[in-house]
Order: structure tokens, then C-alpha cells, then sequence
């Protein structure tokens, strides 16, 4: 019993740790890919073409003065980084990284994941309202607006693949892709990965959808109170947020750990997952420095008026493909 | 595509389809572009001929002597006012006895070089004098002659530049009645 969770307290500590530090270096990834992408080179000046910067960033968030606004309210403003941080770091609980690695690989992994990773906005609202800032409190409300009308068709495409697999575990939907990856089956899981991805641009309130850190109206958004360590922790929340929904969308879509060599050693599965995550993460990257941001209505009527109804009828099809095929594609 | 924005979904639907790879495609060949960026510190980029940059005063190469001769004009035409001359009356020629440049305010319009009748004060093709301390930029005559050794010089002189902004001797042919010859002459180049 105690072995066990000893056992469990290590794997966890690791993963939180390879977590933390991946996010950290993403964010390093992120700027150079943008950098690139509008001609520039981006960091580079700290280290070996820019690659102790994130390093540099961390010590600097960690040195800054943490100010707390007089009129705040003091324990939802403190308690609101770590509130958010939580749910964003809880959803690589169930992630299977590679077959067995992985900390919990539970029979209802996607419930777990998709219902965890809803839990931010509550740290976020938090923080919008605990900063007593009109800005912030704005910025919030506006947040919630778009997270909860985007986590549905969000949820409803996630579905796709756990219709077609017959299971919300993890590695069952990743085993299920062994022959066709979803966003090959095409129609239905080449339209349902679009979707995925305008869905997380969405629910990570990135460029274009990022009308929560509007710099012109609403300055830093909800964190604009937050300063030093606590900023640093939205930060993180933001960008594990992020990562984790890039695996996820990597695991749902793009065969999970395949790979050449991968049958043979977890290892370089896990090595390929990390691969294709980040490719999703660059994609999500892509989108946003490509487009300029959409009006608030906009975003709403795009949820609401398209992406969804499109998304319950894509759940629909396959729902009728998969009655028709069984599971596994028959 | 007449209809407006807003007129019909699938309308605007299908220019979204259209837009939406049109936009992406351009994001990715910039990735596979050569950034521009040039590491300023370690290369620098050439400047252009008439860069307008730091002020300097010129002395006279074999002689050593300044080539200002603290006439004031460019005291008097400096827009935001940062030059101060101070006249030194001698006997063969005039020098400046004091000639202070406030840096941190100058605006870089080349006025003050455009006047000079001896090119004494000229802009030198560099930037490079970021500092923490302001009155490092209060730049007096001492300094001004340093500058003026450390840096390249720009094309522009006063003399240069008169030259070139003065319009060409418009040949007036009513006017040049005297002399038959000249008139001709500039009746000919007119045509």
C-alpha cells in the first residue's frame, strides 16, 4: 500500500516535472516559430541562439516585486493562480505517453480530461473578479462567454473518435488508430480534426479568438493585476493548458505514440507522441499568426451558429457509420 | 464575389474556405524565408550616403585648426534650439570659442549642416552613442572633434549640399541683354 503510493507520488512528481519544463521550453519554441514566420529571428541572445531564454524569463517573473492591488480581494486573488494551474496540470493525469507510460491510465480517461480542463475558468473568473480591475473583471466575463461555447463542440468532436473506437480510455482509442489514423478516415475524421483544432485555438483563447487579452481595450485581460511568481503560474497554467490539449489532439487524431520503431520500445513512442503534439502545437501556432483577431459576436455566432450544429452532425454521422460498421470501422 | 459580408452564410462561408488557406499559405513561406534581422551590435548595416546621424565638427587635416568660424547660423536656425556658439574674434579669422551641442534634444533635421558656409559641423553615418547619463550627450567642443575622428562621415557638407539645392542658373534671355555672346550662349543651352 505504501509502496504503491510512494510508487505513484515518484511517477507523478516526474511527470510534473518533464511537464514544466516542456512547457518552458514550448514557450521558447513559440517565439522562434513566430519569430520565423514574420521574417525575424526571434530570441537569441541568451545562450546558444536564444536557448537559455526561457530560463532567463522564469528567473526574471521570479525576481519581480509581487504587487497586490489595495482594493483587491485578497484570498480569491491569491488563491486564482493556483486554482487555474491545477486543472491545466491534472489533465496529464490520464495521458498515456506511450503503452504502460503514463500516470493513470483510467477506463474513463477523455471524460476526465475534457471535464478537468473545463475547470480553468474558474481560476480564471477568479482572477478577473478577485483583481477588482474593471479591465480584468471584462476580460473574465468575456473568457467564460467564449470557454463555455467553445468546450462543446470541443467535447462533441473529441467524441468522434471515442464513437469510432468504442472506449473513452486513452490507449484504447490510441490502439483503435493502429491501422488508419483518424485524420485519415476520411471524411469524417479529417473534418473532425479541423474542427479540433479551431475548437482549441478557441478554448485556449488564443490569436484569433483572444478577445479576453485584448492589448487595445483590455490590456493584459484577466491578468493584468498579477505580477511576478503569480503570473508566472497563469502563465504556466495557460501554456500546460495548451500543450496538454495539443497531446490530446495528437492522441485522438494522429495515432497517439505510431511510429517507426515505436512497437518495439515505449520510449521513442513516447519520443514520436512528443513529435506530433508539438506538431499540433505548431499548427494552433500557425493559425495564430496568421489571421487578425474576430469581434467578440463573431466569435460567439461562429461557435453557435456553425461549429456547433456541424459538430453534432459530424457526431451524428459517425455515430450511423459506426452503427453500421461496428466499431473499429467493422 | 459582389455580395457583402454578412449577406448570405454559405456566401460568406465559402470565402472563409477560400481566405482561410490563402492567409495560412503566406504565413508558411515566410517561415522558409531568410529572416532579415541583422545582429546589430556584431554587423552593422551600411548606412546610406546621406545618412543623417551623430553631429561632429571638422578641423582642418594639415593645419589642425577648426573650420568653424562661430558665425552663429546654425545657432540661429536649429529649430529645437540645442546649439550655443560662442564667437572668438581673432585677426586673421573667427573661431568659436564655446560650441555646445545638446544631443538628447536634437531632432536630426541637418539644418544646421545645410548652413554652415565653412562645413565646420557635418553628420557622421552612425547612431552608436546609447548612454545612461544625459550630460554624456551634452556634446561640447572636445567631444564634437572626437566624434568627428571615430565615425565615418556622411556625403553631406554645406557646401555639397548647396550646390545641390540651388536651382540651375535659370538662363534668362530678356535680362542678359548686354553682352551679345553670353546671351546666345544661354538662349542655346535654354533650348
Amino acid at each position: 500500500m505504501i509502496v504503491a503510493a510512494v510508487n505513484a507520488f515518484i511517477v507523478a512528481f516526474i511527470v510534473l516535472n518533464v511537464i514544466i519544463g516542456m512547457v518552458t521550453y514550448v514557450t521558447l519554441l513559440e517565439r522562434k516559430f513566430a519569430a520565423r514566420m514574420q521574417s525575424r529571428i526571434g530570441p537569441y541572445r541568451v545562450g546558444p541562439h536564444g536557448l537559455l531564454q526561457p530560463i532567463a524569463d522564469a528567473l526574471k517573473l521570479m525576481m519581480k516585486e509581487d504587487v497586490v492591488p489595495r482594493a483587491a480581494d485578497r484570498p480569491v486573488y491569491n488563491l486564482a493562480p493556483i486554482v487555474f494551474l491545477v486543472p491545466c496540470m491534472l489533465i496529464f493525469a490520464t495521458l498515456p505517453f506511450a503503452p504502460g507510460l503514463g500516470v493513470a491510465d483510467l477506463n474513463i480517461g477523455i471524460l476526465f480530461f475534457l471535464a478537468v480542463s473545463a475547470m480553468e475558468i474558474v481560476g480564471l473568473f477568479m482572477g478577473g473578479w478577485g483583481s477588482n480591475n474593471k479591465y480584468a473583471l471584462l476580460s473574465a466575463m468575456r473568457a467564460v462567454n467564449q470557454i463555455i461555447s467553445y468546450d462543446l463542440p470541443f467535447i462533441f468532436v473529441a467524441l468522434v473518435p471515442v464513437l469510432h473506437a468504442g472506449s473513452l480510455r486513452l490507449s484504447d482509442i490510441a490502439a483503435a488508430q493502429a491501422g488508419l489514423w483518424y485524420v485519415a478516415w476520411f471524411p469524417l475524421g479529417t473534418i473532425a480534426f479541423l474542427f479540433y483544432i479551431v475548437a482549441t485555438v478557441a478554448a485556449e483563447n488564443r490569436v484569433p479568438f483572444d478577445i479576453l487579452e485584448a492589448e487595445s481595450e483590455l490590456i493584459a485581460g484577466f491578468r493584468v493585476e498579477y505580477s511576478g511568481m503569480k503570473f508566472a503560474l497563469i502563465q504556466l497554467g495557460e501554456y500546460a493548458h495548451m500543450i496538454g490539449t495539443s497531446f490530446l489532439g495528437a492522441l485522438l487524431f494522429l495515432g497517439a505514440w505510431a511510429g517507426p520503431g515505436s512497437d518495439g520500445s515505449p520510449w521513442l513512442g513516447a519520443v514520436w507522441f512528443t513529435l506530433k503534439a508539438m506538431f499540433v502545437f505548431l499548427v494552433v501556432t500557425w493559425i495564430r499568426w496568421s489571421f487578425v483577431r474576430i469581434r467578440a459576436d463573431q466569435i460567439l455566432a461562429i461557435s453557435w451558429k456553425f461549429l456547433m450544429p456541424a459538430a453534432l452532425l459530424l457526431l451524428m454521422a459517425t455515430a450511423v457509420v459506426v452503427a453500421l460498421q461496428g466499431p473499429h470501422g467493422g | 464575389m459582389a455580395s457583402r459580408l454578412g449577406e448570405s452564410f454559405w456566401g460568406d462561408f465559402f470565402r472563409l474556405c477560400r481566405a482561410v488557406p490563402r492567409s495560412m499559405k503566406i504565413t508558411l513561406l515566410n517561415l522558409f524565408r531568410r529572416p532579415v534581422t541583422v545582429h546589430y551590435p556584431d554587423k552593422t548595416r551600411s548606412y546610406p550616403d546621406r545618412y543623417r546621424g551623430l553631429l561632429a565638427l571638422t578641423y582642418d587635416k594639415e593645419t589642425g585648426e577648426e573650420n568653424c568660424i562661430g558665425c552663429r547660423l546654425c545657432e540661429y536656425i536649429c529649430p529645437p534650439q540645442v546649439i550655443k556658439v560662442e564667437m572668438l574674434k581673432a585677426e586673421k579669422r573667427n573661431f568659436a570659442k564655446v560650441f555646445t551641442l545638446e544631443l538628447y534634444a536634437c531632432e536630426f533635421c541637418e539644418l544646421c549642416v545645410q548652413v554652415c558656409p565653412t562645413d565646420a559641423i557635418i553628420m557622421m553615418k552612425s547612431f552608436d552613442m546609447s548612454t545612461a547619463d544625459r550630460r554624456e550627450l551634452l556634446l561640447d567642443k572636445d567631444r564634437l572633434h572626437h566624434i568627428g575622428l571615430q565615425f565615418e562621415p556622411s556625403w553631406a557638407t554645406g557646401n555639397l549640399l548647396r550646390d545641390m539645392q540651388t536651382p540651375p542658373k535659370a538662363p534668362k534671355v530678356e535680362a542678359a541683354a548686354p553682352g551679345g555672346a553670353a546671351a546666345e550662349k544661354a538662349g542655346d543651352v535654354a533650348e
